[in-house]
């Protein structure tokens, strides 16, 4: 038995791959960039890591895109008519394809794409893989009665969430603190047009005229396989696919000119929640401004910041707090969370927020407290690039709002040049009352 | 040129030697070790394994597992208090999560090898010499209450679920209860309990120690020497009783105002991964309801072809989620149980969907799974397990699963004998081991007493659909089901409100109802 796990363990010994972190550039590896004449950018990096390729697919359109009025969660349902078929491949054979292969596959939407990802063994699968994706998003058939069928599982998965209070603290809030841009609305989007889903064939068929096209879409690959071969696979295969050329303007969100809030009442016991928010920056790998917030939100409000420990450890007043700084394309909302025990805390919690971040206008972050933050950030970026499929997750998530994986560098590069008055000069700018959106969450008595 | 080869060989097979007297080495200590050295990789994982979990608790003192662990993982040790080691952890982005299940609880971290030497003084002292202090004593157990009287029964219906069926299935069982206790026995936990606890159960003869990644040579010895400082003993081999299976349908339906209906199902299993039907078992569980994938049937009939839900899933142990969609490790128990999840759906369709699921239940038993999906299953199965082990962590706990279950190397095992196996094996582990007319069902809807109505009298459930060009076959299949006869006696439905779980041991009394 001994002699038996050994082996493996030496086998594993050859075949795990060196990550070195602290050469200049955070992302270690290897990346490659090519673009098809039809528009289409592939993203490639090879690893010496075994078996495992992580082949990604990604499309730049979410819910940003459902601009026009009963459309919202529309990015979201088209994900799922991805897994539909084609008249070459149908479903049952795409399915049969994919369990054969023993894939681990699966899409997922977000404000901004749509990414499906197909993480298999074998490099000698990778053309069939190729192949049968890129019939995928080529060649899509799926008629009115297919839709009609699927729209009502938009539905089961909104209800499979819907005893979350937090998801709907969510939803109230980004309603609530957006007026004209389409993050008002979450990706699985507001029930009524989730109902509506079913009468939507003609503007599906629009909708992937639009955005399911080589130049609104990334092929992202990472793993054991040799690059020039993938890209002669993804020429051979990809080619034909006909760029959309459409040009989405989103609605530009006016300045807020006045602090909003607003409560719900939950059914039903359930911990109190608030979170405080403010229109924020959008994503940038050049501009300070939102590397500057990321730090504070880390310094502020991170597990080992002042105001955690004080609320959850010491006086237990809170469950836990969090900021949520997301990177967007468009200006999204800075929101500090707090789960609270008691109701009658929630105004003594709002408070402690507001104090919390008239410190971080007022003082500098002391030097000592930045570099922490830098070095967890750092040390948190290498857990997830141990893998070839989190290194895929978390180079997905860079090359959709740029489309160049070179962003995390710059963004890394951003954060170690980032100084405490940068950090004070951005809380200055953005934790302004009249941009604050305060939405309060509490439970009913017991039913 | 030569010498320098031999001495090289030389040195690669002194190497070999201490690897392998290195692995899976019982020490002097009781201690037992799984190392997994990887002197390239820049991360080290780390993990400390009890053999000791929910199903320890003392009577009336349910939770006391849970509570007593999570002191260690957030409670501060004797040198730091809880804030200074979020403190020392933050810098070099560390943790030490702790998970607990029936017979096992994991300590858990990953580090950066820079940070290993901090990282392991400050873990040590919070396993060996915790702080047990009395304010984090009461933040922790306020979480617990908190989760137990309200996030549990009011904000996770799917997880509601699982837990009423596993106290259907568990009564006057070590199993029968959450991993947390219940309301009253949280209630009446002090610290002196938790303290006694920890000397007790936190011992030599109950911990594994296992370590993977870029670990120096020496660090495993010294990890081994440290723990050896622990009390040698070790908890008496658990003996659980004989697990009790229903006799015909019996329902828990807690009521609550929802639109969306969840419900899970099963009932205890006698063979556990130790046991060779296992394999053929498991190709027919993962047929019949692999976890979020197109594979399964349930998946295929009830949301593919007629979009009822989210998903729709059978397991044949108990399942919690990892990384991705792979199964988590380390949840080892001695006794197993199949299980059929029905993500919230419509009150409107629930009865149709029960009916539905139990009907293709009956059919996977009586007529086996299909030829043609057979072949394609264990395919899926030899590739899809290759997948299970990409991180460090994963790789560790494979190995001490394997362990567990008297394996090498189960996943090799399992990609070694599926090829080999035949689909009479499969039909055969179908028929032994499962069943359609014996089941433990809960179910989390509104208006439960109506829905209590419907089952008795079989009332027919027909659903409609908003495509109206529903395929025929569909349709027809539809009529069946729509009518399918569940035989559920009006004594084996207890229908229970919501937010009266949880307060006590076992499932419920119907009282509440009454009075309401």
């Amino acid at each position: 038995m001994v002699k038996n796990i050994c082996t493996a363990s030496i086998v594993l010994a050859f075949l795990s791959f060196p990550l070195v972190l602290w050469s200049s550039d955070v992302f270690p590896y290897d990346t490659r960039i090519e673009k098809l004449e039809n528009g289409l950018t592939v993203v490639s990096v090879p690893l010496k890591n075994p078996h495992i390729i992580s082949y990604y697919t990604i499309v730049r359109s979410g819910s940003r895109n459902e601009i026009e009025p009963g459309k919202s969660g529309f990015a979201h349902f088209f994900e799922h008519m991805m897994f539909k078929g084609t008249k070459n491949i149908p479903r049952e054979k795409y399915d049969d394809f994919l369990t054969e292969l023993g894939a681990g596959t699966n899409g997922y939407t977000s404000d901004d794409y749509t990414c499906y990802f197909v993480v298999f063994a074998g490099r000698e699968n990778l053309e069939k893989v190729v192949k049968t994706e890129a019939d995928r998003f080529i060649n899509l058939y799926y008629n009115e009665e297919m839709l009609k069928t699927e729209a009502p599982v938009i539905e089961g998965e909104y209800y499979s969430s819907v005893s979350n209070p937090g998801r709907r603290l969510y939803e109230t809030l980004r309603h609530e603190a957006f007026e004209k841009h389409s993050y008002k609305h979450t990706t699985l989007g507001y029930l009524e047009d989730i109902q509506d889903m079913p009468n939507q064939f003609e503007y599906s068929k629009l909708y992937k005229k639009r955005f399911y096209a080589p130049d609104n879409s990334i092929i992202l690959v990472v793993g054991d396989y040799d690059h020039e071969q993938l890209i002669e696979y993804i020429k051979k295969y990809y080619g034909v696919w006909e760029p959309s050329n459409y040009e989405l303007i989103t609605p530009v969100e006016p300045p807020q000119e006045k602090a909003k809030r607003s409560h719900y009442k939950w059914p039903g016991q359930t911990m109190p929640r608030i979170a405080v928010a403010f229109h924020g920056p959008a994503f940038s790998d050049e501009k300070i401004d939102k590397a500057a917030l990321d730090l504070l939100a880390e310094i502020g409000f991170s597990r080992s910041s002042p105001l955690y420990q004080r609320l959850v450890i010491e006086e237990q007043k809170c469950l836990s707090i969090y900021a949520d700084f997301p990177d967007r394309r468009d200006p999204p909302l800075l929101t500090f969370n707090a789960v609270v025990k008691q109701e009658e805390d929630l105004p003594y919690v709002e408070q402690e927020i507001f104090t919390e971040l008239e410190y971080y206008k007022n003082e500098p972050i002391p030097e000592d407290k930045l570099e922490e933050v830098k070095s967890n950030m750092k040390y948190s970026l290498a857990r997830q690039l141990g893998t070839t499929d989190g290194t895929a997750g978390v180079l997905a998530f860079y090359v959709n709002l740029t489309t160049d994986p070179n962003s995390i560098n710059r963004l890394f590069d951003l954060y170690q040049k980032t100084t405490p008055q940068n950090i004070q000069e951005m809380a200055q700018k953005y934790f302004t009352k009249k941009n604050s959106t305060v939405v309060t969450l509490s439970g009913g008595e017991e039913q | 040129m030569k010498k320098r080869n031999r001495y090289k060989i030389l040195v690669f097979v002194l190497g070999l030697i201490l690897l392998i007297s290195a692995c899976g080495k019982k020490p002097a200590s009781n201690i037992s070790t799984e190392l997994l050295p990887l002197e390239d990789n820049p991360l080290v994982c780390i993990k400390f394994i009890l053999n000791v979990g929910s199903a320890d608790d003392p009577a009336g003192k349910e939770g006391l597992s849970a509570l007593t662990f999570r002191m260690l993982s957030e409670g501060g040790s004797e040198e730091y208090t809880y804030k200074e080691i979020s403190q020392i952890f933050y810098p070099i982005a560390a943790y030490l999560d702790m998970q607990i299940d029936k017979e096992m609880t994991v300590f858990s971290g990953i580090i950066h090898k820079d940070n290993l030497e901090k990282y392991y003084s400050i873990i040590k002292n919070m396993l060996l010499n915790p702080g047990f202090r009395e304010e984090d004593f009461i933040r922790i157990k306020t979480d617990h209450l908190n989760f137990l009287q309200k996030t549990l029964v009011n904000n996770m219906d799917e997880q509601f679920g699982k837990e009423i069926l596993n106290l259907m299935m568990y009564s006057e069982h070590p199993y029968g209860h959450n991993e947390l206790g219940t309301v009253k026995s949280v209630k009446s936990l002090t610290l002196d309990d938790v303290k006694n606890y920890y000397e007790n159960h936190f011992v030599q003869g109950n911990l594994t120690i296992g370590i993977a990644g870029g670990y120096p040579a020496e660090f495993s010895k010294k990890v081994l020497s440290d723990f050896s400082a622990l009390p040698p003993g070790k908890t008496p081999e658990r003996t659980l009783p004989e697990q009790q299976m229903p006799e015909g349908l019996h329902i828990v339906i807690a009521d609550k105002n929802t639109p969306a209906t969840a419900i899970s199902m099963g009932f205890p299993i006698s063979i556990t991964k130790s046991h060779p039907d296992f394999f053929a078992l498991w190709i027919a569980a993962s047929h019949f309801g692999e976890h979020r994938q197109h594979l399964s049937h349930l998946f295929q009939k009830i949301r593919e072809e007629r979009g009822q839900n989210y998903g729709d899933y059978a397991y044949i142990e108990h399942f919690i989620e990892g990384r991705g969609k792979f199964p988590a490790t380390n949840y080892c128990r001695q006794q197993q149980y199949f299980s059929i999840w029905i993500r919230p759906l419509s009150n409107s369709n629930r009865h149709f969907v029960l009916r539905q699921a139990i009907r293709e239940l009956k059919i996977l038993i009586e007529e086996g799974i299909p030829e043609e999906r057979f072949e394609l299953t264990k395919k899926y199965l030899i590739n899809y397990t290759k997948l299970y082990t990409q991180t460090l962590d994963e790789r560790l706990g494979w190995q001490v699963d394997s362990r567990y279950y008297g394996y090498k190397d189960f996943l090799e095992e399992a990609r070694e004998r599926i090829p080999k196996i035949k689909i009479e094996e499969v039909n055969a582990a179908i028929k032994k081991y499962l069943n359609y007319k014996n089941l433990y069902i809960a179910i989390i809807t509104q208006d439960a007493g109506s829905f209590k109505e419907d089952l008795v009298a079989n009332t027919p459930s027909p659903i409609t659909y908003s495509n109206p060009n529903m395929p025929e076959d569909i349709l027809r299949e539809d009529l069946i089901i729509q009518e399918f006869p569940l035989d559920i006696k009006p004594e084996n439905i207890t229908t229970v409100k919501a937010e009266d779980f949880f307060k006590e041991a076992g499932v419920p009394s119907e009282d509440s109802m009454r009075a309401s």
